[in-house]
């Protein structure tokens, strides 16, 4: 039984309906755990005082993208198979400027604003509100933006396909780049504290 | 830092150097273009024949014949594997593949499909199991034959009677297909042919004939 399950058959639609929302809980309730439902905690990472956020983030990236990368190698799982969204460079740069503002602001982002409204903190449940106005107005908007929305596409591409590598080199470097990373933000905590 | 964390830390390095290291290039199809053009591609059939006469142990021949047909008669050693299973079959590493079908579009296809997988070493037989009939089984040669002709089917002999065949010899020149031997004489080559005593609509009917005749 190869993966991804959705798309080999394994699994049918209705099931695959009924596992996302269990994936999503448990996603959600690591988040928690890992203190990401705090907006004081991920404010901290924006003033170097707490890098909790860097460090669940990347350790989440660096364990999905070995898993999935050596899944692959050894036959059980086909990357190919695995949905690769498009790249827009500018109006992507806009939406991830926004993003980060609307991250400051509100001390929170998409996934970790459920999960805060979710332990009953009301800073969440506004942040939610906030989020679902925002694709109201986006959808709203659409018509205006959308010669914007679709500019500047590269289609399905990775960094590695860009650079002309091997996808290993590429697992490589991010996987130096994480650890250190890891071994900095350690550093500037201890300084912190 | 804990030991946990430094324990991660190491098996992450671990895993992530070895990635580096693991990777196969993906197949540049520009690389795939290049050993078309330069006719890499494929491998007659008399080359073939030698590397099993030397019982060459890296040589995997591959029947992508309907299985009746294999049965029924296959070029020794080989083994039978349709398109959709060359797709997924495991084969040792450093193996040297060998294609071949009734023509040529199911080993091109099998070629390609192997190619991207990532095997480096794959050749296929262009004109399939009739070239090996043809060519290994029952060699011909023209009794106006040029002595470079003689020479070719010489060889050809040894591997026919190794492999079980009939070599043919004084066969009439329209009986053995243009370009039959790798050094064709003037007279069998077309260019020259309208330069001579046939006419080129005569070896266009040759040719034609021997295409016929082969029912290929």
């Amino acid at each position: 039984m190869n993966a991804p399950f959705g798309e080999t058959g394994a699994l049918g639609p209705s099931a695959v309906l009924w596992l996302a929302p269990i994936i999503g809980f448990a996603f959600g309730w690591f988040l928690e755990r890992g203190g990401l439902g705090n907006a004081r905690k991920l404010a901290g990472q924006f003033y170097l005082t707490d890098l909790t956020v860097f460090k669940v983030m990347f350790s989440a990236l660096l364990t999905a993208m070995l898993g999935a990368y050596w899944l692959d190698q050894f036959g059980l799982l086909d990357l190919q198979l695995v949905y690769l969204p498009e790249t827009f460079v500018a109006p992507q740069a806009v939406g991830g400027v926004l993003f980060g503002a609307g991250f400051l602001v509100s001390g929170l982002c998409p996934g970790t604003s459920c999960v805060a409204a979710a332990s009953g903190r009301l800073d969440g449940l506004a942040v939610v509100g906030g989020m679902l106005a925002g694709v109201f107005a986006f959808n709203l908007a659409f018509g205006w933006i959308e010669a914007f929305y679709d500019s500047t596409a590269l289609g399905a591409v990775t960094l590695t396909d860009l650079a002309g590598v091997p996808r290993g080199v590429g697992v490589a470097v991010v996987t130096v780049l994480a650890l250190g990373g890891f071994a900095l933000a350690a550093r500037i905590e201890r300084r912190v504290k | 830092m804990t030991t946990v964390h430094q324990t991660l830390a190491i098996c992450a390095a671990v895993l992530g150097l070895a990635a580096a290291a693991a990777d196969r290039p993906d197949v540049d199809v520009a690389v795939l273009a290049a050993e078309m053009v330069s006719e890499r591609d494929h491998i007659t059939a008399p080359e073939l024949a030698e590397r099993i006469m030397r019982q060459d142990a890296s040589l995997h021949v591959i029947d992508l014949r309907p299985r009746a047909d294999y049965d029924v008669l296959h070029i020794p050693t080989a083994t039978h594997a349709p398109l959709e299973t060359l797709a997924r079959q495991p084969f040792p590493r450093g193996a040297s593949l060998v294609l071949y079908s009734e023509g040529s579009t199911h080993s091109a296809q099998g070629w390609v499909l192997l190619r991207l997988r990532g095997q480096r070493d794959v050749r296929f037989l262009r004109e399939g199991m009739y070239e090996w009939l043809s060519r290994v089984m029952e060699p011909r040669l023209a009794t106006d034959a040029t002595d470079l002709e003689r020479q070719e089917f010489a060889r050809a002999e040894v591997q026919s009677r190794f492999f079980g065949g009939q070599p043919r010899s004084n066969m009439p020149r329209a009986e053995v297909p243009v370009g039959y031997w790798s050094a064709p004489s003037g007279s069998t080559s077309p260019a020259t042919a309208s330069a001579g005593p046939t006419t080129t609509a005569d070896a266009i009917r040759a040719t034609v004939g021997a295409i016929r005749r082969r029912g290929c």
